[in-house]
């Protein structure tokens, strides 16, 4: 089973920016119920156009579910749009 | 001179393949999927084809095109996913830009694969053992796109032994086929594993008394060519097979066609309509991003019933705005059947697109070409479907970019 709940939440991220090939690494974010998520691997980060701005979308896990952060690069803020888990 | 029998020559053509490319892409991007039986669909339900599956879900009979529904009884674990475009386009991307650092010669053959040809690039890389190159193309998928991205390499002098060569250990495999090892390779192979053999080349071979790639091989290229294949394509068989190129051809573009499975059966003529709108416009921008203007149009249709309808039309003159496709393949699709399950158009006989001579009489060609390539122009530089027709407001919701296989035109 494939459980995805999609979102639309403003979250608050902790990332760190550096020079390579994953230049921009979310640490760890808190949703709006107040629960922290510290981010285990960054899965992939791959960019979207939406008319003429760039959204990068950043697949992440915390070990336990995935989740989907978007980082509007015009407006500077962190959505949280999709969580998955329960896999088995 | 006469050619000798095998290409000898030393194998500077390297096929590179993202095998189960989507399923791996996603379990790079979503870890918690890794090692887990995954499919990819363009839709999530049980009626709609596979279009990848994971290794992990092929090694419990999983296939490509099978229905969700049939998969699940082989692999009730499996997790099916809704495909993400966007994401594949980025590797994509990404598998593009690692190639070409080692040569300008570099031909994608669709989203998941491609060609590296290192015979005209520079002698630094050129006297690189190309094994060792293969190698390091693997770690930067690595590095640069995720831990678990996986690719097969083949190696060899031509196109089709490179791609044999990139299918014999998947996942992850790195092969070289050369003329001393050719046949033990084909040896270990069955006629329908060769690319470009399917049941009907295999029967034709069958017909002649060839029943491995070992006596396909061995074959008389009069045979070949006169009797199986029954033309020049039975030599460039022959020649295929010794490592000589034969396929380094570009193909020309002939037709730009989309089609749709209607969300539900139950739809109103004008609800699909509006559907069929929304393909036409998708098919029209499409065309004229190649720079294509077509004069024949197609339209088609299948029932509930397993029925296909089918009309077209040719015109006089060529054509490549929305207005005009929409108005050819409504006015065809006003005659098709009720109890639909899925549309589809078409536009053939495609030619370049030409500046129309200014003349007295054709002032709305002119204008109308003006406010396709103002449209266009707000489109490429806004987003898609910035600009549409009001028809299709609501479709976008239901009728999705998808991944356009066999063709990198539109990437």
């Amino acid at each position: 089973m494939n459980d995805e709940t999609f979102l639309n939440e403003p979250v608050e991220v902790v990332a760190v920016f550096r020079a390579g090939h994953q230049p921009c690494r979310p640490l760890k974010f808190r949703r709006l119920n107040g629960r922290e998520i510290a981010v285990q691997e960054l899965g992939l980060r791959h960019p979207v156009n939406q008319g003429r701005k760039t959204v990068h979308i950043f697949d992440v896990t915390d070990g336990g579910a995935d989740y989907r952060l978007e980082f509007d690069s015009e407006r500077l803020t962190w959505r949280l749009t999709m969580e998955a888990d329960h896999y088995e | 001179m006469n050619k000798p029998e095998f290409n000898d020559e030393r194998p500077l053509i390297m096929h590179i393949d993202l095998n189960s490319c989507f399923a791996t892409v996603e379990q790079q991007a979503r870890p918690m999927l890794r090692g887990k039986p995954v499919g990819i669909a363009n839709r999530r339900t049980d009626k709609t084809a596979l279009i990848t599956a994971s290794y992990e879900a092929k090694k419990m009979g999983v296939k490509v095109g099978m229905k969700v529904r049939d998969a699940k009884v082989l692999c009730p674990d499996l997790v099916v996913i809704e495909s993400d475009p966007s994401k594949y386009r980025y590797v994509y991307h990404c598998l593009l830009d690692i190639m070409k650092d080692y040569s300008a010669h570099v031909t994608m053959k669709s989203i998941d694969e491609g060609v590296i040809d290192f015979h005209d690039t520079t002698a630094d890389i050129q006297g690189r053992d190309l094994v060792d190159i293969g190698m390091e193309i693997k770690q930067r998928l690595k590095d640069e796109i995720g831990v678990w991205m996986r690719c097969n390499i083949g190696i060899a002098t031509n196109r089709f032994l490179a791609k044999q060569a990139a299918g014999l250990h998947k996942p992850d495999g790195l092969d070289v086929m050369t003329p001393a090892n050719i046949r033990e390779v084909l040896g270990s192979l069955k006629l329908t594993d060769l690319t470009g053999i399917a049941h009907r080349n295999e029967r034709r071979l069958n017909s002649v008394g060839i029943y491995t790639p070992l006596e396909f091989l061995d074959a008389d290229p009069v045979v070949l060519q006169r009797i199986v294949f029954k033309g020049v394509v039975g030599r460039w068989w022959y020649d295929r097979l010794r490592g000589w190129e034969v396929d380094d051809l570009e193909t020309d573009i002939k037709r730009v066609g989309r089609q749709y499975v209607l969300e539900s059966f139950h739809l109103t003529h004008e609800e699909i309509g509006q559907r069929l709108h929304h393909l036409c416009e998708s098919v029209g921008s499409r065309m004229r991003s190649q720079h294509k203007a077509a004069r024949g149009i197609y339209v088609y249709v299948k029932t509930v019933e397993g029925g296909y309808w089918h009309a077209s039309t040719m015109m006089q003159l060529p054509f490549s705005s929305d207005q005009t496709i929409h108005m050819l393949a409504h006015r065809l699709f006003d005659n098709a059947p009720d109890g639909l399950k899925e549309i589809g158009i078409h536009c053939y006989e495609l030619q370049p697109i030409e500046n129309p001579q200014i003349s007295l009489f054709n002032d709305h060609i002119i204008q109308e070409r003006q406010v396709t390539d103002a449209m266009d122009g707000i489109n490429k530089k806004y987003g898609e479907r910035t600009i549409h027709s009001a028809d299709t407001l609501g479709t976008g919701l239901y009728v999705k970019q998808k991944i356009p296989f066999g063709g990198t035109r539109y990437l």
